[in-house]
């Protein structure tokens, strides 16, 4: 059996890590219920993420709000493709995808399901691994808000959907890191 | 993982199942629970402050965008628009706009709401910044919440008063429009007080009815005697002064304007809704204080058979020379019936009867009761010209003596009527005319000409040293003729020749006695020049008399105190002169003179024997040559004085004509002068501050 913290391997009676004194679990019991958990919060906290405006922008008198979806139409329809899709993927498809991959994870180890073990364990690393990248468009809009700061002629500021969408990303995170690998496994043990 | 088979423990591991679920349960599930109820509170939250829904209708929604274009109420936003559309039918804009709740109750019907779009106009440029920003949409309304509604109609133009606006709003009536229209400014000396809200009919379409907001304090400037009148655009205004231009500033000259004053004080406080009239101009509005502009009027007719071009409602009614009321309204009537039927001009008069002295409470009825009264005694009305240049007309209320029997009859419509009597109409024209005719026929070349030549006239005269030594020169003059009249020389005349009378009779005497006759002839011939000379020293007496007091009467009306005063104390001495007895008596003693030498001669002549008598007649002759010379002197005296005479008559008359004629002329130059330096003073005014052309300042 290995520390979680640090990889050390004991024996299975062994209930204290001998190197990071760390406490030792074959398994998390609750890993399933906190993924779900934390995996719930984050998608709730992404609703007003996408329904509430991201920036708000005032240039001379003018004053706009625009959503994440708003802003990717908006950008479309400048011209800008490219960076509609960077947007579109990095705020709607990650999380999307994640909600999605960790639902999926989720579900199968319920069902015990002995399929695609491996796929599932490399999905499971992918949204670890996608997890923080996430976070770019928080920053897109914190940095801008940070530089943007010209008075009358031209303002940025963050909406309510930049914080929904900050939690949003770190509850996900949170329930993927939540999220026990090893109980893909246990599906055929209990079987066998 | 592979360790964890052989030993088999996995069962130990896997908790039991009878566990209760609320055992298991992690305490992470209250973040999705806090994150839920976070945004289910905020999401409630958000309902809850969303705000009414209202729709405003508009013509047209020009600049209106949905989710950007606000409601503003006294510049804070209070609302976004949420959707612009039509109606069914396409008639309107219907704008949707969300308004805060805590300003949604007062979203009563007074509400009002318009578009604030950039504006230019004469007065100034408003809603600049919705050129940048976009427009908004401004709401008004007042701060009673009431029954609360949803729906409204927009203006198309901005709402001048704010609700809740301290101030008063008063109603004002005129007689068109032309002066009146939105947005005009009300004055008071010259100061924008308030202004004129949209002009509107009257209930009946005689007048134009506009609502005036005056804003506080002004508003207490406000009193039941004050006038309004119109101030806009400029006016030019004949009379005995001349013309005068008056312009007002350029926004009242394109808006027009409406001024009002209180003159007099004692009026009461107005409220809300006071109703005033708008006067044409100043005048005619501080005319107005002086009667009340909503007392009774007394109206009556008067039948013209001759046009009445010229007279105008408004045009004056006078009686005896005073302002008693107007022509209130000119028609045609048809008088009479069948063949007789005349179309006559009737002329509605209104009277005000505190005009015609009768007191403030003297009804209309007393007053027709004086003016019948007044007709039977011979009141007739009659048109005159009122201005003669503009042809105007008044109509005049005279009292004509030995006038035909008339009665104020009610007979021919709804006035009483008022007899009439010949108009003295001056038709400008041949008025006009006659004058120029009579200006051209006058010789004024000729006087002209003889003006300038006496002009030059009187300057050399003037300039002449010797004119302006003349009032010197008369005066020593007079002194010393005075002085030669009074002296003892003069004076010893009689006496002496008394004297040499009584000389001459003791030298007779002695002749007589003597019995001396001798070279007589020349004796004689001596004595009668002697005679002829005295007789013609005395004829000149009275001439000189006489002329002495023609230089006195001069000299009285001339100003000059000190002539007067020698003239008339010359006169005096002369006066003493000629009526001395003496004198008078001089010729009597001379003719009895003549008588006794002739009777000596004779005597003589009888006697004979004159010898040594020789020297007393040549002592006589002597006496009677120094009498000679002496009463020579006399018409020599007089020639001077008649000279003189001439030359002060000449002088005082070319003073007197001096006098007016210069003083005309002076007076002349000095207006001149005064209209030179106006005009001068004016250009420098405008040279100096261009701009008081356009603002009238």
């Amino acid at each position: 059996m290995a520390c979680q913290q640090c990889g050390q391997v004991h024996r299975q009676e062994v209930q204290y890590c001998k190197r990071c004194d760390g406490p030792l679990q074959s398994r998390d019991v609750d890993s399933l219920q906190k993924v779900w958990a934390w995996l719930i919060a984050g998608m709730i906290a992404y609703i007003p993420a996408n329904l509430y405006p991201m920036l708000l922008t005032s240039t001379i008198g003018k004053h706009s709000e625009s959503t994440i979806i708003g802003g990717v139409v908006e950008l479309v329809e400048h011209g800008s493709i490219g960076i509609a899709i960077i947007v579109f993927v990095a705020s709607v498809m990650i999380p999307v995808g994640k909600f999605i991959a960790i639902i999926y994870l989720a579900v199968s180890v319920q069902r015990k399901s002995k399929d695609n073990r491996h796929e599932r364990h490399k999905v499971y690393e992918v949204v670890e691994f996608i997890g923080r990248w996430s976070m770019i468009d928080v920053f897109v809009v914190a940095i801008l808000s940070a530089l943007v700061q010209l008075d009358t002629i031209a303002t940025i500021n963050p909406g309510i959907a930049a914080i929904s969408f900050a939690m949003s990303v770190i509850f996900t995170m949170l329930s993927a890191q939540a999220f026990d690998a090893r109980l893909i496994w246990d599906a055929d043990r209990t079987q066998t | 993982m592979s360790d964890t088979e052989p030993t088999g423990a996995a069962p130990l591991e896997i908790r039991p199942i009878k566990q209760r679920v609320w055992r298991r349960l992690s305490l992470v599930w209250l973040v999705p629970l806090i994150a839920l109820a976070v945004s289910l509170w905020a999401a409630w939250q958000n309902y809850q402050d969303r705000g009414t829904l209202i729709t405003i209708s508009f013509e047209n929604a020009l600049g209106i965008t949905a989710g950007e274009t606000t409601i503003k109420y006294r510049d804070v936003t209070v609302g976004e628009v949420e959707s612009v559309e039509f109606d069914v039918g396409l008639s309107v804009v219907l704008v949707q706009a969300r308004v805060d709740k805590t300003v949604a109750p007062y979203l009563d019907d007074d509400a009002q709401f318009w578009v604030v779009r950039p504006d230019v106009s004469v007065r100034g440029i408003s809603g600049l910044e919705t050129v940048l920003s976009g427009v908004y949409i401004e709401g008004n309304w007042d701060t009673d919440p009431d029954v609360a509604q949803y729906e409204f109609t927009g203006l198309e133009q901005p709402v001048l008063t704010r609700a809740g606006q301290r101030g008063v709003r008063i109603v004002l009536r005129a007689t068109d429009a032309g002066s009146v229209s939105a947005g005009a400014p009300v004055l008071h000396k010259g100061i924008e007080v308030g202004y004129l809200e949209e002009p509107e009919l009257s209930f009946d379409g005689t007048q134009v009815v506009v609502t005036a907001f005056i804003e506080a304090p002004f508003d207490r400037r406000i009193t039941t005697s004050t006038r309004f009148w119109d101030t806009s655009g400029f006016s030019v205004s004949f009379g005995t002064g001349g013309v005068s231009l008056n312009v007002n500033s350029l926004a009242s000259l394109i808006e027009g304007g409406i001024e009002f004053d209180t003159i007099v004080s004692g009026g009461a406080p107005i409220r809300d809704g006071e109703v005033f009239d708008i006067f044409v101009d100043e005048d005619t509005a501080r005319d107005s204080l002086f009667t009340d502009p909503n007392a009774e009027v007394l109206e009556v007719a008067v039948l013209f058979e001759q046009s009445v071009s010229g007279l105008t409602p408004g045009s004056e009614v006078r009686f005896q020379g005073i302002r008693i009321g107007e022509v209130s309204d000119l028609n045609a009537i048809v008088v009479g019936e069948g063949s007789n039927a005349e179309v006559r001009l009737q002329a509605v008069l209104a009277i005000e009867p505190s005009r015609l002295g009768m007191g403030v409470e003297a009804t209309t009825d007393d007053a027709l009761m004086l003016l019948s009264d007044f007709v039977e005694r011979g009141l007739r009305a009659r048109m005159v010209t009122g201005n003669i240049l503009s042809g105007s007309l008044l109509v005049e209320l005279v009292q004509i003596e030995n006038a035909l029997p008339a009665i104020l009859t009610n007979s021919a419509g709804l006035y009483p009527i008022v007899p009439t009597t010949d108009s003295q109409i001056s038709d400008v024209a041949a008025t006009a005319e006659g004058v120029l005719a009579r200006i051209n026929a006058l010789p004024v070349e000729d006087l002209m000409d003889g003006a300038i030549n006496l002009m030059d006239s009187i300057e050399t005269l003037a300039n002449d040293q010797a004119t302006r030594a003349a009032p010197a020169s008369l005066m020593a003059l007079l002194d010393e003729t005075r002085a030669l009249i009074a002296s003892e020389d003069t004076q010893a005349v009689p006496g002496d020749l008394r004297k040499v009378i009584n000389d001459l009779d003791a030298i007779v005497a002695r002749a007589t006695e003597v019995d001396l006759v001798g070279d007589l002839d020349t004796a004689l011939e001596s004595a009668a020049v002697a005679a002829a000379n005295i007789e013609l020293a005395t004829q000149n007496l009275p001439e000189i008399t006489e002329q002495l007091e023609a230089l006195t009467r001069k000299a009285n009306s001339l100003e000059f105190e000190a002539l007067v005063t020698s003239a008339t104390e010359t006169l005096a001495a002369i006066d003493a002169f000629i009526r001395n007895d003496e004198t008078a008596a001089l010729p009597a003693s001379l003719g009895d003179a003549l008588d006794e030498m002739r009777g000596f001669l004779t005597e003589v002549r009888q006697g004979g024997a004159i010898e040594n008598v020789n020297a007393a007649l040549a002592s006589a002759n002597e006496a009677a040559q120094a009498v000679e010379d002496a009463v020579s002197t006399l018409p020599a005296l007089s020639a001077r004085a008649s000279r003189l005479v001439a030359l002060t008559e000449e002088v005082i008359a070319s003073y007197g004509e001096r006098s007016r004629f210069s003083a005309e002329t002076l007076a002349t130059l000095r207006d001149i002068q005064e209209a030179a330096d106006a005009v001068y003073s004016l250009s420098r005014t405008i040279e100096r501050n261009p701009n008081s052309l356009l603002i009238g300042r």
